[in-house]
């Protein structure tokens, strides 16, 4: 039993499918942008794994800046998503997307 | 000879392997939990928990600025994000117990203690961090020489961001083309009358 490239690649993909799951099933927007925060961090866990046993290990700092960066604008995306979520939550007192249907 | 040289082999210590199987399964339950979960409050406190399981899966794989960035000032500034958006919208309310009360106290001294553990721990054995080799380089000088341009990027984002998102929140609320916002207008045709399909 061993840990290594596959393992952490398969575990991307699978938090990356429950974050495009969120975005694509749910309809509160809080709930959606869990989910693009679970997408980036799928996509930060990629960079890291190939930093660390794929050939990003030569430049092993490489993968981990990415992830860091990413990071970093996941959660500016979360506070200007979170302020529009306000925002709708003020005019219909809801936090579904589709709440201007009626 | 090849080019690049042999990969870094997978991990096969018995105990490194447990330990980054059960964060991937924690991390992936709390995840699901998160997305799936009506409460919205328990959900952000998935959201959270997924969060610091990822800092733990930095620590046993990346540099240790990595897993601090992602404990100390992601997890963090997320949660206290969503909590406030509960706290101004659905008016979730703070804690009726006193600041100085014996539950917080109890609290924050456990807190403590098991950060003091694990930073004995972390301090005595570098378990996970050791078993993680080859990652001599020096983070933090790679990235104030190498990516200081990315850096400064991602200054001008949080910027940015913290701007953007303070215009959205003091600004008055739209009125709504079906009648449900705050202010009261005129249509732009000259009549007072809704004319919204319904």
């Amino acid at each position: 039993m061993s840990a290594g490239l596959n393992l952490l690649l398969v575990a991307s993909a699978a938090l990356f499918a429950v974050g495009a799951f969120g975005v694509v099933a749910r309809r509160s927007a809080v709930v959606m942008l869990l989910g693009t925060q679970f997408m980036f961090m799928a996509g930060a866990l990629a960079f890291v794994a190939f930093a660390r046993f794929g050939l990003g290990a030569q430049h092993s700092s490489a993968g981990a800046a990415t992830a860091l960066f990413a990071g970093g604008v996941a959660v500016a995306e979360l506070a200007v998503g979170l302020a529009m979520a306000a925002v709708l939550y003020r005019e219909h007192r809801n936090f579904a997307l589709d709440a201007d249907r009626g | 000879m090849p080019l690049i040289g042999a990969l870094p082999q997978p991990i096969t210590s018995a105990p490194f392997v447990f330990f980054v199987y059960l964060v991937l399964i924690l991390l992936l339950g709390s995840a699901l939990a998160s997305v799936l979960l009506r409460n919205t409050l328990y959900g952000i406190g998935a959201f959270a928990a997924s969060m610091v399981l990822v800092s733990l899966l930095y620590l046993a794989l990346a540099p240790f600025l990595l897993f601090a960035a992602q404990l100390v000032v992601f997890t963090t500034v997320s949660a206290a994000i969503l909590i406030g958006l509960l706290r101004s919208t659905t008016g979730l309310q703070a804690s009726s117990v006193g600041r100085l009360s014996p539950e917080w106290i109890i609290g924050v001294a456990v807190s403590a203690a098991l950060f003091a553990l694990l930073a004995l721990v972390l301090g005595a054995t570098s378990w996970p961090v050791q078993v993680c080799c080859g990652l001599s380089e020096n983070f933090g000088g790679a990235l104030s020489n190498t990516y200081v341009v990315g850096l400064a990027v991602l200054a001008v984002i949080f910027g940015s961001a913290a701007l953007g998102s303070g215009l959205l929140l003091i600004a008055p609320t739209l009125p709504s083309p079906r009648g449900g916002g705050a202010t009261t207008s005129r249509s732009p045709r000259g009549g007072g009358e809704r004319s919204g399909r319904r």
